[in-house]
């Protein structure tokens, strides 16, 4: 056992001697995100700019690209530190401003005032902002994205030098599979997909399956609008989730796992095929894991666009290489899954919090969150907000404070009107409702979904039906069209809705759309058609006088309803 | 039976206590009991989906309305089915699909009285009313509406998809207007028949059932099988011939196009027309499936060109006469000639009691053994298994094969000429079973074959010695037993242990690996099913291939084993019969071997009759007999189908130098043309009687049509009035059931099989009221009819299984192997379902599609350079028997000195559909190994 322990100490000790190099050895070090949302706003261009600027200047550093620190608004973010200085983030670079930055910066040793934004190191700044302070780092508590947006997610020596895999040498040399697995059961970590079950205990009914082969799957299909953290989370720091499949293989006594990915997701694809060939090379993954007996495979699965891909089930399905719908169950996953092999399948968030909670125990874990919701919220801040962005937050906050504080309020002095949690299936709350605790058991209490944590914001300029006519036009698509109520009732409120945005519509039309709904609700086969009229009912609810205004008055009063149509070819009515 | 007791779990469905076994789903367990759940997405056959939801119930103590076909039984459930809650969730799902689907008609009071021509006082257009829909009245759809009585006070708006028609395939015409998404279709074609022809495309509301890309059936891998028509609960999927018309009566039979004998359904209308066949959905054989044969080749019986009298040739030209003249006739002519220069021809359709009959007339009158069938074009198929074995029959059951855990497929197109066989094997590989196809070949079983041995043609018993080599030198013996199995073992191993193994690589163009796999995969367990055919084997072959493979057989130790065996693949519908009636060449009753001269005493003492030693004429000899003058008369039952193969031609050319031919036919053909005394004969579907299929299984039939204005006398009493007449005892019987019972003596495999013992054997199959809505199908059995499987042990039970005691059996001792013949070359015939799509386009021609597809040859480089040939180049290609034009393809995996030429199934299926024969598919043109030579064009 002591030369494979030295095996892994030698691979982290030669990791950290790399990171202690980048920070303070004779090279400046420069930082850009280029996760989906730095890539949005133009980050890969300044990449080759960067290099010809050090060229021109005749300076050599460094250059790494990082993945999203959580301040998406503020991208592209790029960050410079000096040998074992403080790291300055300059905000919103332009192609016009890269030039300026690193000649000042780097030629001239200074930082401009005017163009720095944040800073972070332990050398105090009088005329920066400190990064801790800004209103969306300063309540954050971060767990899974502990190395987001810090380290570069096609290095797993960055990932090992952060502590990186020491989980997995933990579990695999001083605890049992049991053990790990009471670990995961006692720090009361919930499913992050939005069924909020304990990951421990299911993870448990895949242990007690003695089949030899057995699947762990992680589900990064995220198709919800306004929700990116799965993604966030693998473009930002692969390894944690490749981490914390191994864990879970571990604990289940499982032998292969599967990363699933939305096909298009480039980013997350790239850098996480690139994080389990690494893992292989380093003998973290492969057979009998750094000597300890213990074998384990892994790759990254795809499948076209298909939101109801994301449901476990038909993720198996598209796993096999079939059209993604869902199955019936039982058989549950954990006896008849992929391939009909036992599987447990978790979602990314879930699985990226499992190295630091077997580093940590599962105590330390249990004792951040609220109640009965452990951990951290991971939420995606978008929509009519000032700050946007993906942030990492004990649950128990105030989903309140977060929009106003964390988020810096709704801007050009505009009114909240309404957000919508928990992608479109999970409905949305009006401005009044917003002051809940971020707990499982509120959100459900308040009829929301916390979900995979999407939050959108709209100001009042929203209109409530055209907005409800958006996503039930989004469920009739990603509808798979397998069971007859979930693929007709999409269809049939859709044309409602359509109806009334039309201003057309008649005064039985709500009590349609609420038998329409009901009938999804008791038969559909998954929960797209059973939760398919949460985005119509939780909409009537909230806004009752705005669908009276347009059904009764034929009026839209934020002039935003047209005629555009999303629903299937109608020939005639 | 008490452990059986204890797995019989108690539920109740609306207040009815039901039992069933754990594992059933709730609707199952209903349908079992008779009960009636609606649904409209699950299949009786077939995997539970979950999709239409109208089977939802409520589960007392249970959360929400599960649907029940995907709801597991569980002791003490208890559920209700028609209560109100249930029903009005069924009735809002039912009101969204009527929104989707045409609805004119269902709910109108008129319904029922209203015609297709009646002017509609609702104004509902033709698109949307129901009497304008071909299934109209068995419309599984309408009839829940109607079932769940519901009304149209729905306010969602209807939407009518006004989608064009595919009516340019053949066989199939496709209104997707009409479809409701439930997947039974496309469910099928996966599941059972293994072919993913069609699939669930787009999704949301527009999502449907179509093929990929939008393409025709002809290159999605379509078999034609016809089963997606057989499921389909409404208008959407339709037999394009007689579309329109409506069944009156459903009368059962069993098909004749090959030796699976399904049992089929046929729906006949007010004038007795057979306008559709539908497949016995409880039947053991075929389990509600069939094929492009069974369900769009049995037209001929509507054919209404009949021969209708018995005809004599007087002055060159055919007269009607009565029966009696007719067989007096023949009388006369036949005492002119010497009784050996008589020979008789009996049909694939030949029922036993008609096969006993006339081989009892051959044997007593002429003392001859010239008697065999017109589709024996394999003579010797089971010629080997019969002194090996003692039987020459499979030895398991067809649906046992999916229990193999690799089946053997050796040079046999099972998917085209026994499809049903297919199906187990294709199921088996689905859920794990290996598949080797040991073929020259390219056949659809290859492109589902887990390796795929391509020998040079001629050599493919070379192979089976190597693979009988490696498994003895390497020790692949699944269990060690092989002193108990095999009496000679050491003499076999002997020989194959003097073989030269890098000589059998060389000579088959087989390589040491593709070997080696071979064996690693026949030995995996001894659940190794073998189905063979001899296809392209040279006659002089055969005995040492069959030999062969029952080595394989036995060193495997799979003979007797569920899933093991040996399935030898026949020609003709009722070959197996013919064998076991002593009817075939070679054979003597219980299908003993002439030359065994312990049978042929056997069979006198049994029979009372002398059996000549004399060898008898085949019909592939029979041509060499006519023209050497040993033939001059032949009593010709029945067509001789499948004309492109070269026996059966070459007896054609041969048949106008005959000094007196009978034939025995339902229509007129140039045969009938020729003949000299020509007799009008029952079609398999108005006759009484037994077929024997190929898994053992002998099933009764009654007439299922009418013979109207038509003559036709029933067999056996033709040969009894024949007999009469010529001065035979012993041929005259007052019933087929009569000649059942002394075949049950005569023949020891069919020992204590009567047609009452065959009658019994039947399972009753309990269904809820005729009135309820459900699948085609599920209408049309009320009860499953086993038939039985010879021979019968003491209770009279069928032997499902052969050599379940094991026994010991000697192997044949391989012959020193010939030298092939590799100067020329071969043109291999191949046929698939599925190919790459830029080899080929379908076009429009008329009315319907074509596939425009170059013929392509392929060959190896050195072949081509030999040749001087390059890719590409536009060839000629001559064979004995036709020329063609095609291009040149280079595969280096074709051994030197073959011509690969492989077609798409599509155009088979259009050539069929435009065909104007009587019986279609009787002329299928088989996959054949021509000598050719190609040259350069121009």
């Amino acid at each position: 056992m002591v030369t494979e322990t030295n095996t892994f100490e030698s691979l982290v000790s030669d990791a950290e001697k790399r990171w202690d190099e980048l920070n303070s050895g004779s090279k400046p070090w420069i930082r850009i995100g280029t996760a989906l949302c730095g890539e949005a706003a133009g980050s890969k261009k300044l990449l080759p700019k960067i290099q010809n600027s050090l060229v021109s200047l005749g300076i050599e550093a460094n250059v790494s690209e990082v993945g999203c620190i959580g301040l998406c608004f503020a991208e592209p973010l790029l960050d410079i530190q000096l040998p074992g200085q403080n790291r300055i983030f300059y905000k919103n670079v332009t192609e016009d401003d890269l030039d300026q930055i690193i000649s000042t910066h780097l030629r001239d040793l200074s930082v401009d005032p005017n163009l720095a934004f944040l800073y972070e190191g332990e050398n105090d700044l009088a005329d920066i902002a400190k990064l801790e302070s800004h209103p969306m780092k300063a309540q954050e508590q971060r767990i899974s994205l502990r190395n987001a947006g810090h380290i570069d997610p096609y290095d797993i020596n960055q990932y090992m030098a952060n502590g990186g895999y020491h989980a997995l040498n933990k579990a695999l040399f001083e605890m049992d599979p049991e053990s790990v697995l009471n670990e995961v059961k006692d720090s009361g970590l919930r499913g992050r997909g939005g069924a909020a079950f304990s990951t421990g205990i299911k993870w448990s009914f895949l242990a007690s399956n003695n089949a030899p082969d057995k699947y762990i799957l992680c589900n990064c299909e995220e198709g919800d609008p306004g929700a990116f953290n799965d993604k966030g989370i693998l473009e930002s720091d692969p390894h944690t989730v490749v981490e914390g499949v191994i864990l879970a293989g571990y604990a289940t006594n499982s032998n292969y796992g599967y990363i699933f990915i939305r096909h298009g997701h480039d980013g997350p694809i790239e850098r996480t095929k690139t994080a389990i060939k690494q893992a292989y090379e380093k003998g973290l993954l492969g057979d009998n894991i750094l000597g300890s007996g213990f074998s384990f495979n892994m790759e990254v699965a795809l499948t076209g666009d298909s939101y109801v891909a994301g449901e476990e089930t038909a993720l198996m399905e598209a796993i096999e290489g079939k059209r993604s719908m869902p199955r019936y169950r039982p058989p549950f996953p954990a006896q008849v899954g992929v391939f009909g092999k036992p599987t447990n399948i978790n979602n990314v968030k879930s699985l990226s919090y499992v190295p630091e909670i077997i580093r940590n125990g599962g105590e330390w874990f249990s004792d951040i969150g609220y109640e009965q919701s452990k951990g951290t919220a991971i939420l995606c801040l978008s929509g009519s907000l000032k700050y946007t962005g993906m942030i990492e937050v004990p649950m128990g906050l105030n989903l309140k404070d977060i929009l106003l504080e964390v988020a810096g309020g709704v801007p050009d002095d505009r009114n909240l009107k309404l957000v919508q949690t928990g992608g479109p299936l999970g409905g949305v709350l009006n401005a009044e409702n917003v002051d809940l605790v971020l707990d499982y058991e509120t959100f459900r209490n308040a009829g929301a979904i916390l979900g995979s944590g999407g939050i959108i914001a709209a100001d009042d300029r929203t209109c409530i039906v055209d907005l409800t006519r958006s996503l039930i036009a989004f469920c009739q698509y990603e509808s798979c069209g397998k069971c007859f109520p979930c693929r007709m009732g999409m269809s049939h409120l859709l044309e409602v809705l359509e109806r009334i945005c039309d201003l057309e519509g008649t005064d039985e039309d709500l009590d349609l759309m609420r038998d329409i709904g009901e009938n999804m609700q008791a038969g559909s086969l998954c929960g797209h058609g059973q939760l398919g009229f949460n985005p119509v009912a939780s909409a009537i609810k909230y806004f009752p006088e705005e669908f009276s205004q347009h059904i009764v008055g034929h009026t839209c009063l934020t002039r935003v309803c047209n005629n555009q149509r999303f629903s299937p070819k109608r020939t005639r009515r | 039976m008490e452990r059986l007791m204890e797995d019989k779990i108690t539920i109740h469905i609306d207040g009815q206590e039901v039992q069933t076994e754990p594992g059933k789903m709730v609707l199952e367990a209903a349908i079992d009991a008779g009960i009636y759940i609606p649904y409209l997405c699950y299949h009786p056959g077939m995997k539970p989906f979950g999709a239409c939801r109208t089977c939802v119930v409520s589960v007392v103590d249970g959360r929400g309305m599960p649907a029940s076909c995907t709801l597991p039984v569980q002791d003490g459930m208890v559920i209700n089915s028609n209560v109100p809650e249930v029903n009005d969730l069924r009735k809002s799902i039912m009101s969204m699909m009527i929104a989707e689907h045409p609805n004119g008609c269902l709910t109108c009071h008129r319904i029922d009285i209203c015609g297709p021509s009646d002017v509609c006082l609702r104004h509902v257009s033709v698109n949307d009313r129901c009497i304008t829909c071909p299934k109209n009245e068995r419309c599984e759809f309408k009839d829940t509406v109607r079932y769940l009585g519901m009304d149209l006070e729905s306010h969602l708006d209807y939407n009518y998809k006004a989608l064009p028609l595919d009516l340019k395939d053949p066989f199939y015409d496709r209104d997707y207007n009409l479809c409701i998404t439930c997947g039974r279709c496309v469910r099928v074609c996966e599941e059972v028949r293994g072919d993913s022809a069609i699939s669930f495309v787009d999704r949301g509301g527009r999502a449907l059932v179509g093929t990929s890309f939008g393409s025709s059936l002809l290159e999605s891998g379509c078999e034609f099988c016809g089963a997606c028509l057989d499921v389909c609960p409404v208008g959407a999927l339709t037999e394009k011939e007689n579309k329109w018309e409506k069944p009156r009566e459903i009368k059962k039979t069993v098909c004749t196009q090959c030796p699976v004998g399904c049992q089929l359904n046929l729906e006949l209308n007010e004038f007795g027309r057979m306008i559709r066949v539908v497949p016995e959905l409880d039947s053991p054989v075929n389990r509600g499936q069939g094929c492009y044969r069974s369900k769009f080749g049995l037209g001929y019986l509507n054919t209404t060109t009949r021969i209708r009298h018995p005809q004599i040739k007087k002055d060159g030209k055919l007269e009607n006469v009565t029966w009696d003249e007719a067989i007096s006739h023949i009388v006369d002519k036949w005492s002119e000639i010497s009784k050996s220069n008589l020979s008789v021809l009996t049909a694939s359709d030949s029922t036993n009691e008609e096969l006993y009959l006339w081989q009892k007339l051959v044997r007593t009158y002429m003392k001859t053994n010239n008697i065999d069938q017109s589709t024996n074009i394999q003579p010797n198929l089971t010629d080997t298994m019969q002194s090996l074995l003692g039987v020459g029959a499979s030895t398991g059951s067809i649906w046992d094969l999916k229990d193999s855990a690799t089946c053997f497929v050796f040079n046999s197109n099972i998917t085209e000429e026994h499809t049903l066989v297919s199906l187990p094997i294709k199921q088996a590989k689905k859920s794990g079973a290996k598949v080797v196809v040991l073929d020259s070949r390219e056949t659809e079983m290859t492109r589902h074959s887990d390796l795929w041995i391509r020998p040079f043609p001629g050599t493919e018993n070379l192979v089976l010695l190597g693979i009988i080599k490696i498994i003895i030198d390497e020790n692949l013996i699944p269990d060690q037993d092989l002193q108990q199995r095999i009496e000679n073992l050491d003499e076999l191993s002997a020989f194959v242990k003097s073989m030269d193994s890098q000589d059998i690589y060389n000579r088959t163009n087989v390589d040491e690996e593709e070997l080696k796999t071979a064996a690693a995969l026949l030995t995996e367990s001894n659940k190794t099913s073998i189905v063979y055919s001899l296809d392209t084997i040279d006659i002089d072959k055969c005995e040492q291939v069959v030999g062969n493979l029952i080595n394989v057989s036995l060193l495997l130790g799979s003979l007797g084993k569920k899933g093991g065996g040996i399935y030898p693949m026949r020609q003709g519908g009722n070959e197996q019969g013919a064998q076991d009636m002593g009817a075939l060449y070679g054979r003597l009753p219980d299908g003993m071997l002439l030359n065994d001269s312990d049978a042929r005493h056997k069979i006198k003492e049994l029979l009372g009759m002398d059996i000549s030693e004399s060898s008898g004429t085949s019909l592939v000899g029979l041509p060499d007999s006519i023209a050497n003058g040993e033939i001059t008369s032949l009593f010709l039952i029945g067509e001789l189908l499948n004309e492109s193969h070269p026996a059966i031609a070459a007896l054609k050319t041969k048949l106008k130098d005959l000094d007196f031919l009978v034939t025995l036919e339902s229509y007129p053909s140039d045969i009938t043309q020729i003949a000299d005394v020509v007799l009008p004969r029952l079609t398999f579907a108005e006759k009484t009687g037994t077929y024997t299929n190929l898994e053992r299984r002998i099933q009764k039939i009654t007439p299922a049509m009418d013979h109207k204005n038509n003559e036709s006398l029933s067999e056996v009493e033709l040969v009894s009035r024949l007999g009469g007449m010529l001065g035979v005892d012993g041929l005259s019987f007052e019933s087929e059931s009569l000649v059942m019972d002394e075949i049950s003596s005569a023949v020891a495999s069919y020992n204590g099989i009567t047609y009452d013992l065959i009658d019994k054997n039947v399972q009753l199959v309990l269904r809820s009221g005729y009135d309820m809505p459900k699948p085609t199908q599920e209408l049309y059995t009320s009860y499953k009819s086993l038939g039985v499987q010879w021979p019968l042990n003491e209770q009279l039970q069928s032997t499902k299984i052969l050599f379940e005691d094991d026994q010991k059996f000697s192997a044949l001792i391989p012959n020193a192997t010939s030298t092939e013949d590799i100067d020329n070359y071969w043109l291999v015939q191949g046929r698939i379902l599925f190919m790459d799509n830029d080899l080929f386009s379908v076009n429009e021609a008329g009315d319907h599609n074509v596939i425009d597809r170059p013929d392509v040859f392929e060959l190896n480089i050195s072949s081509a350079q030999t040749m001087n040939l390059n890719q590409g180049d536009e060839v000629t290609l001559h064979t004995e028997e036709y020329d063609a034009n095609g291009t040149v393809s280079i595969n280096n995996e074709l051994p030197v000195g073959v011509i690969s030429h492989t077609s798409l199934f599509g155009e088979l299926a259009v050539a069929l559909q435009n065909s104007e024969k009587v019986n279609l598919m009787a002329d299928v043109p088989k996959l054949r190994i021509l000598s050719a030579s190609i040259s350069k064009k121009g």
